[in-house]
């Protein structure tokens, strides 16, 4: 325990000593919703008819920009092995007297915490500012979908950026991955209306699958059957994320 | 910890990097040697000698992929949190924290090697002081110069009591007056009982601090034993330095008669490096008077470099005969 408190520790000091971090990590997901999403807001006017139900704008987006949150922190803490990594301190930090799930586990941690702390920023500003009606008796399980879906996301880019030894193509990786999956998902626009061969990407994105859940959880849209699938499938896809991290920690980077 | 355990001990350690391809490297092949407990052992070798392999392997960052490795008696493939209890390792890049000040360096370190929170503060200060970055105490390292940080890196190790220590050229890039306060403290430590194993391109740095030495080849190793038995492994080199008033011109001509490994000219000044079972160095002394009006000369035996140079000749010699 001590060793996943000293790894903590240390996720804090770096996010605390660099102030444009700390505002990027708990104020960029609300400055979207504020701005893009106000912007949407306005352009759509009477909303969306989702499963029957009529939605504003600002409303649908709210979970896909806590899903965005949950991916952009997860990108953040992956990135940062090859910070490490070029700063040299990754392979001392695994002559430290801890397990490699220690060191993975401490770090997925503190950026848990973070994920939640920005969670529920988030969500009280859009109840505050724009007025979106958030079923508040579901909290703890919006938090702990937050939570999962940092860690998922969190794992699979980890197995990434082991795996990919260098900081310029795991960018580009990075960049055609983020495109990709926040586009072909439901994070900007309902599934419905988008073409067929898009749809069928787009149900098989694990992005998709973690909005659908937050939405369901903040705002009551969506259907439970396919929510609880989706549900089901995005631990499943953190199970195996989670192995193939460790696996590639144990056997990948030690050769 | 019984000290007749040795601290390090390997036997036939191999290593092939990218095994399953077309081109495997064999950084380690079958490398067998011993650390005592409290010395300073010196790692030598010329690039890709397998130097940082051999460290990677002890500090449990990769697996051999035949052999066995032992710190302190414990497995270090099977035993790998047991053995990094027991360690602190300088690697070669500039493991430190960039975003963090010195200090939050060097508490972080502290905490990851289970110090009680007083005893991080207190030799936090010990180590800073001694190190002497008192003034960029709060200093992000970031704005450090690679020197300090390297000091840094040197002073995160005497923050805490681990009883073998793993420095891979830690003094590259200090200047001089940091690298003597760094090897005086080194040889201290040792003093105290902890084990230093360190890898180095600095030859008289080696020479001067290590108990032992073991020169590596491609993975092999050449020779070990302590600084002057080394010297006198390689060959027996004799250094011959000699001052002309004014330089003849066919002083050079006239000395690489003499079988030697080196001859060089600075000014008026020639050395001169042969070897003493092949040529009397009193033959080469009486020709370099005869060739002109001496003002000073000097004799020496060989340093740890010519060993150096003449064993990796000798061992690749030895190797390509049998083959």
């Amino acid at each position: 325990m001590r060793m996943i408190l000293a790894v903590m520790y240390r996720e804090y000091l770096i996010r605390t000593t660099t102030l444009t971090w700390a505002f990027y990590d708990l104020f960029i997901p609300v400055t979207y919703l504020l701005l893009f999403g106000l912007g949407l807001d306005r352009a759509v006017g009477s909303g969306l008819s989702i499963a029957g139900k009529q939605v504003g704008y600002n409303a649908f987006f709210l979970p896909g920009v806590l899903a965005m949150a949950s991916f952009g922190i997860a990108i953040n803490t992956s990135y940062g092995f090859f910070v490490d990594r070029d700063n040299g301190i990754f392979y001392e930090f695994l002559t430290y007297p801890m397990t490699r799930g220690e060191f993975l586990i401490g770090k997925i941690l503190f950026n848990c915490l973070l994920s939640v702390v920005q969670a529920m920023i988030t969500v009280t500003l859009a109840a505050l500012f724009l007025q979106i009606p958030i079923q508040w008796a579901f909290t703890s399980l919006l938090l702990a979908g937050v939570v999962i879906g940092t860690s998922g996301w969190f794992f699979c880019l980890t197995t990434f950026a082991l795996r990919i030894r260098r900081n310029d193509m795991f960018n580009t990786f990075l960049n055609v991955a983020y495109f990709v999956l926040m586009f072909a998902s439901s994070m900007f626009y309902p599934l419905q209306g988008l073409p067929p061969w898009l749809q069928v990407v787009a149900w098989a994105n694990p992005l998709t699958w973690h909005c659908d859940v937050l939405r369901f959880i903040t705002i009551g849209v969506g259907s439970m059957g396919t929510v609880i699938v989706e549900a089901l499938a995005f631990n499943l896809f953190l199970i195996v994320s989670f192995a193939g991290a460790v696996h590639t920690l144990r056997r990948g980077v030690l050769g | 910890m019984s000290s007749s355990v040795p601290a390090i001990e390997a036997e036939a350690l191999v290593k092939i990097y990218h095994e399953n391809s077309a081109h495997p490297v064999r950084a380690l092949d079958e490398l067998s040697l011993q650390v005592r407990q409290g010395e300073i052992f010196g790692l030598l070798g010329q690039n890709g000698a397998g130097k940082t392999t051999f460290l990677r392997v002890l500090t449990t960052l990769t697996r051999a992929t035949a052999g066995h490795a032992r710190l302190l008696g414990l497995d270090v493939a099977r035993k790998g949190l047991e053995v990094r209890q027991r360690i602190c390792a300088v690697l070669q890049e500039n493991a430190v924290e960039l975003f963090l000040s010195v200090e939050d360096n060097l508490q972080t370190y502290g905490r990851f090697h289970s110090l009680r929170r007083g005893e991080i503060s207190r030799r936090s200060d010990q180590v800073i002081e001694q190190f002497g970055l008192g003034s960029n105490r709060k200093q992000k390292v970031i704005d450090l110069s690679g020197g300090l940080k390297r000091r840094l890196q040197v002073a995160k190790v005497l923050m805490v009591d681990k009883p073998v220590v793993f420095l891979d050229e830690a003094t590259t890039g200090m200047d001089p007056i940091s690298k003597r306060a760094t090897l005086d403290t080194l040889r201290e430590q040792a003093r105290q009982g902890r084990t230093i194993l360190l890898t180095t391109h600095i030859l008289e740095e080696a020479e001067e601090l290590c108990d032992r030495i073991a020169i590596i080849d491609r993975g092999r190793l050449v020779a070990v034993g302590d600084p002057n038995s080394i010297k006198s492994y390689g060959s027996a080199a004799v250094d011959i330095r000699v001052t002309y008033g004014a330089l003849p011109q066919e002083a050079i001509a006239r000395l690489s008669r003499f079988p030697h490994t080196r001859l060089e000219q600075r000014h008026t000044t020639l050395e001169i490096c042969i070897d003493a079972n092949r040529v009397s160095p009193f033959d080469v002394l009486a020709e370099i008077a005869k060739i002109g009006s001496v003002v000073s000369f000097e004799v020496s035996s060989g340093t740890l470099e010519d060993a150096f140079v003449e064993l990796l000749g000798k061992g690749r010699r030895e190797r390509s005969g049998d083959q």
